[in-house]
């Protein structure tokens, strides 16, 4: 049976050729993901051991609250303390802050998109000097070799550098490779080192800390336990546990890479596995008559099966090597492209861990396999007869029992995605619940479909019939013909078009809640952020800058916003945390205050709270609460004001001076302003052209401060608006583009089913040919066949999508979509791509029937 | 005009014609040549069968004839139209507008009602054809009842007659009939045959049969025989066993 199947194989090279190549691109986005995290998780492994690898033991304040770039700072008394301990060779003191960004020779800012821009205090151990020297002195500082080259930074020129606090001119004196001596791995960070004293000076840390490197001789337990006799709000760690926490940081940055990447392959397996089952289904119907030959000399119904079973083994088997070498390929080609982007990349071995074979070769064959067995079990069914009888039909389940089952697995799967939207549980659980919701769904609806099919398709080809009278006929009655190739045909595109219509969906939804909220509720006039702050959320811009605008007399206040994402515990539970100026903040965004007043809470123990967290915990205006911060103290709060908008308040509101107390980090994310005057103005209409008047002087006058500090953007309502919603939007179209990829698959499969069914045909178009359909109207009726086909796919994962979109965007908290929209004309857009789709589709089976052999055809068996 | 059957009849008289045509497969040692040369004129009004041994050409010269394959050599003419001289498309369009064809099998398309599978050459056309005519054939086909329905719906018969009234409702110039009651039981085979006897008798249609069946032969005006890619007898007004005789005679 082996032979048989193989033969079966090599008969239909062009039917094999394309099922394949839809599992293959499944089988190469999982390999090429793993392969390349793989590769550079284990760059990224040996470069936090050389990073930490200088360093014997590691003291730091302890802490409980907030993340890493929250962590509190040491004196820096504390540096003789533990030079003191006995067996200590060396303490040294590190200093670190982010967005320190140098402005390159011709006035731009040098921010890297994505990995953070740094600012640290020299040592000799971790930064190899390659040109000029090390800094030393209050004006001197150096950076990393990839920065230099890419930016055209040459040693003995001066250059601004926008610290945390403010922006200062510094000499640069050295170029340095960061990690090793020989090559710089900086993975793409931009790095300004200044000496000791100028690092904590110019970063925001004053006399104190963020670390102290020790190296030991002798027994490091007993040093380490000597240096945490010192005090317990230190901690010290061990050499490897510092890699192992800087390797995690690493990959806590891959993980979220894999994951998305991971959601994609996935969905371009699942898609595939559609086009898999359908491709067996379609074969086993034409193999009918061949196989009822078996079964008349001997063959029993297991053998057949097991010849289709076979037969999907060689086709997975296949594909996975092919995707795996395809896979492999991609993700060189992939590491290329991060390196030649300026990513300072470490050069290491292309990684091809066992787990990523097995799980290649779990998806490639498993896939393939399961698709097949319902094909399997079919062909099971057929018996002798089919040899001899004309047209053979095997028996298979009704429509009724199609639209039950069809009916209880959707149910069940939007049953899982009602969950999983609901945000039943952990975070995973939700994914899970959510990503199975789905899959569980689009097979219910596979089954299902099948009974709309027809009806559906019939309506969509009627002007294609009229448009183009016979050949659009025939179009319309062959993609009604088959009810269940059409609607697995359709099933696969509408995976696809599904995704991007929920998408579209809950992206129009997010956008116009955007712009609701910044038009309804800021009164602000200008905004003040950095370059590339909508891509990076821990991105900022010196404090100075609003220092400077609020001396400016045009403006009547200004306020400047932070952002400690678990920067502050309540309850038990870590808060997202937003300081602000309470006393001004009211006048500029409208957080939809309901009780209280903003503006009367105390500085340094006042809170503002969303109505959600306050009703959770039973909160009113002048309760009091406990809150911990990062530096570990633990502070009583009394709520001052309770809101209704989370998008712009976010859900806990403090004041910047109790934030400068408790939190290490000094930029601000985002700053406000108000033009003095300018509502009295408004408010009489005479003095409309005073009003234009002022707004141009007062946007000359935040230009000029702004332009002091390069890389910091001042925009008004309307740029800030445009900005705001281009960032919603690109994030959309990222995510659209991918799930494009679905699509592409789908189209694949369309083809294929259309290549399959066209063979099947052959006789009936040797006939039409014969009785005089010209090659241009066979082509034509082919391809508005796939178009009609497409459209169905199209139309049904438009009308799934919008309902999961809606759903979703319903069910997405507050604080994020306000406002649901349905964004009809991309919807439209979507089946109006589908249906160019399946004509492209269709353009080689096309050919393949117009070129047909009319008496070859005639003849056909 | 069924007496009128010569070999050699005016050209104006001929809906269609073969002037030296000759067919060859393959080339060098291993050329075959399916048609040498054959001369034959299909006259108006008149039903001819061709028969012939396996092998002998019949199934070749009504391609060549039918515009579905190309001679090698020589002239095939539809009226006064020589098929080589025509492109791919205007031969399509030409057996569109100037043939009818009957099958064996497989005559019709299955997504198609009988009425449309009637209809399909004129709806390719793209016009409405002549409608006295085509319900004139329609009711000659005794299937007015069973117009909406599908092939799969037919019997074997009733699809043949269909096939036929196909070919007629065009008013073809020349209709080609390639065993059209090979796939049926002999009543329902006797019932096409005459069918088609009664287009060329009562419509005026031209109608040549490739057939083995002596009987189905017997319904023809005048029978060809083909050896060899050559035509080597004629019998005009046949009757089964004289069709037998000469059968026989040629060693098929």
């Amino acid at each position: 049976m082996l032979k048989l199947a193989l033969r079966n194989l090599l008969d239909k090279k062009i039917r094999f050729a394309l099922t394949t190549l839809s599992v293959v691109i499944g089988v190469t986005f999982v390999v090429g993901t793993f392969a390349l995290t793989d590769s550079l998780r284990s760059t990224f492994g040996d470069l936090a051991e050389d990073i930490a690898g200088e360093t014997d033991l590691t003291v730091r304040a302890a802490q409980q609250v907030g993340g890493e770039t929250d962590r509190p700072t040491i004196p820096d008394s504390l540096l003789d303390d533990v030079a003191a301990i006995d067996g200590v060779v060396e303490a040294s003191g590190t200093v670190q802050a982010r967005n320190v960004v140098i402005v390159d020779g011709e006035g731009n800012a040098i921010r890297p998109q994505g990995p953070p821009a740094l600012g640290m205090n020299y040592s000799s151990r971790v930064f190899f000097v390659i040109d000029g020297r090390a800094p030393d002195g209050p004006g001197e500082f150096v950076v990393d070799a990839t920065t230099a080259t890419g930016n055209n930074l040459e040693v003995g020129q001066t250059y601004t550098v926008n610290g945390p606090v403010r922006s200062q001119p510094f000499e640069l004196v050295g170029i340095f490779n960061f990690g090793s001596p020989d090559t710089n791995t900086s993975l793409g960070q931009t790095m300004s080192v200044f000496d000791n004293n100028t690092a904590q000076q110019f970063l925001g840390f004053g006399d104190r800390l963020m670390e102290i490197r020790v190296l030991v001789d002798g027994d490091v337990e007993e040093v380490q336990s000597a240096i945490a006799a010192l005090g317990h709000e230190y901690e010290v760690i061990t050499q490897e546990t510092a890699a192992a926490e800087q390797s995690e940081q690493f990959q806590s940055v891959l993980n979220v890479f894999t994951s998305i990447l991971l959601v994609f392959a996935f969905i371009a397996v699942f898609v595939s596995a559609f086009i898999i089952n359908n491709t067996f289904q379609i074969v086993v119907t034409q193999r009918v008559r061949e196989i009822g030959l078996w079964r008349a000399i001997g063959v029993t119904p297991k053998q057949v099966s097991r010849s289709i079973v076979v037969e999907s083994a060689v086709v997975g088997l296949l594909s996975t090597a092919i995707g795996i070498a395809v896979g492999m390929a991609v993700s060189v080609l992939m590491r290329a492209i991060i390196r030649a982007s300026g990513f300072g990349l470490p050069s290491g071995p292309l990684v091809l861990r066992p787990r990523t074979v097995i799980l290649a070769l779990v998806i490639g064959l498993g896939v393939t396999m399961v698709a097949s067995i319902v094909p399997a079990m079919r062909a099971r069914r057929i018996t002798p007869v089919a040899a001899l009888a004309h047209d053979y039909r095997i028996e298979r389940s009704g429509w009724r029992m199609r639209v039950a089952v069809g009916g209880a697995v959707t149910a069940l799967g939007v049953a899982c995605l009602a969950l999983g939207m609901a945000g039943v549980g952990s975070a995973a659980t939700v994914l899970a619940l959510t990503g199975v919701g789905a899959l569980v769904t689009f097979v219910g609806i596979n089954v299902s479909s099948p009974a709309i099919a027809r009806p559906v398709v019939r309506v969509l080809g009627r002007p294609i019939q009229a448009l183009f009278g016979m050949p659009g006929k025939l179009a319309r009655e062959n993609a009604a013909r088959n009810p269940r190739r059409t609607a697995s045909t359709a099933g696969a595109l509408m995976i696809g078009v599904t995704l991007m219509a929920t998408t579209a969906v809950v992206g129009a939804s997010v956008r116009n809640s955007v712009s609701d909220a910044l038009t309804d509720a800021v009164s602000a006039d200008y905004f003040i952020r950095s370059e590339g702050s909508q891509f990076d959320p821990a991105t900022g811009f010196p404090a100075q800058v609003m220092d400077d605008l609020g001396d400016l007399d045009i403006l009547e206040s200004v306020v400047g916003y932070r952002v400690a994402f678990g920067g502050m515990v309540v309850g038990g539970q870590s808060r997202d945390l937003v300081s602000a100026d309470f006393d001004a903040v009211e006048e500029h965004l409208d957080g939809g205050v309901i009780s209280g007043s903003i503006a009367a809470g105390d500085p340094l123990t006042g809170v503002a709270l969303h109505v959600d967290p306050a009703e959770d915990l039973g909160l009113s205006v002048g309760d009091t609460l406990e809150a911990t911060f990062p530096d570990n103290e633990t502070v009583t709060l009394t709520v001052a004001a309770i809101y209704t908008d989370a998008i712009i308040y976010g859900n806990w509101l403090v004041d910047n001076a109790l934030w400068e107390q408790h939190l290490s980090r000094r930029d601000y994310r985002f700053g406000t302003a108000v033009v003095a005057g300018l509502d009295d103005l408004a408010a009489d209409p005479q003095l409309a052209q005073s009003q234009a008047e002022l707004l141009e002087r007062s946007e000359i006058a935040i230009a000029e401060t702004v332009a002091g500090f390069p890389g910091v953007i001042g925009e008004n309502r309307a740029e800030f608006r445009e900005a705001n919603e281009e960032l919603v939007n690109s994030i959309f179209a990222v995510i659209t583009v991918l799930l494009g990829l679905s699509f592409v698959i789908a189209l694949v499969g369309i083809t294929n089913t259309l290549a399959l069914s066209v063979f099947e045909r052959t006789r009936e178009i040797g006939l039409l040919r014969a009785v005089g359909m010209t090659r241009r109207q066979l082509r034509r009726a082919v391809r508005w066949e796939a178009a009609i086909v497409a459209t169905f796919g199209g139309l049904m994962g438009v009308v799934v999508g919008m309902i999961l979109g809606v759903a979703g965007s319903l069910a997405t908290p507050d604080s994020f979509i306000t406002t649901v929209d349905v964004p009809f004309g991309t919807l439209a857009i979507y089946v109006v791509a589908a249906a160019l789709a399946g004509l492209l589709a269709a353009v080689l089976p096309a050919r393949r029937a117009g070129r047909m052999n009319i008496l070859d055809a005639i003849a056909h068996e | 005009m069924s007496d009128s059957a010569t070999v050699a009849a005016p050209p104006t008289h001929a809906a269609a014609r073969a002037v030296a045509a000759t067919k060859i497969y393959g080339s060098g040692d291993t050329a075959v040549r399916a048609l040498d040369a054959i001369d034959v004129t299909f006259e108006q009004g008149q039903f001819t069968a061709i028969m012939g041994p396996s092998g002998s050409g019949k199934s070749t010269l009504m391609h060549c004839m039918a515009g579905l394959d190309r001679v090698t050599e020589g002239q095939v003419l539809i009226g006064e139209i020589d098929l080589s001289t025509l492109s791919e498309r205007d031969l399509t369009l030409l057996r569109r507008d100037n043939v009818g064809f009957v099958f064996q099998a497989f005559n019709l398309v299955p997504t198609l009602t009988a009425i449309e599978n009637i209809m399909l050459p004129m709806d390719l056309a793209g016009s409405a054809g002549d409608t006295d005519w085509v319900d004139e054939v329609v009711s000659a086909t005794g299937l007015a009842d069973r117009l909406k329905h599908r092939p799969s719906e037919l019997s074997g018969g009733q699809q043949q007659r269909v096939a036929v009234a196909r070919a007629l409702a065009g008013q073809p110039q020349v209709i080609f009939a390639d065993e059209p009651t090979g796939n049926v039981d002999l009543n329902t085979g006797a019932e096409i045959l005459g069918f088609i006897r009664n287009a060329v008798d009562e419509m005026g249609q031209t109608i040549v049969m490739v057939t083995h069946d002596a009987m189905a032969a017997s319904y023809a005006d005048r029978v060809v025989f083909l050896v060899d890619g050559k035509i080597v007898d004629e019998l005009v007004d046949p009757t089964p066993e004289r069709i037998r005789a000469h059968m026989n005679q040629l060693g098929a």
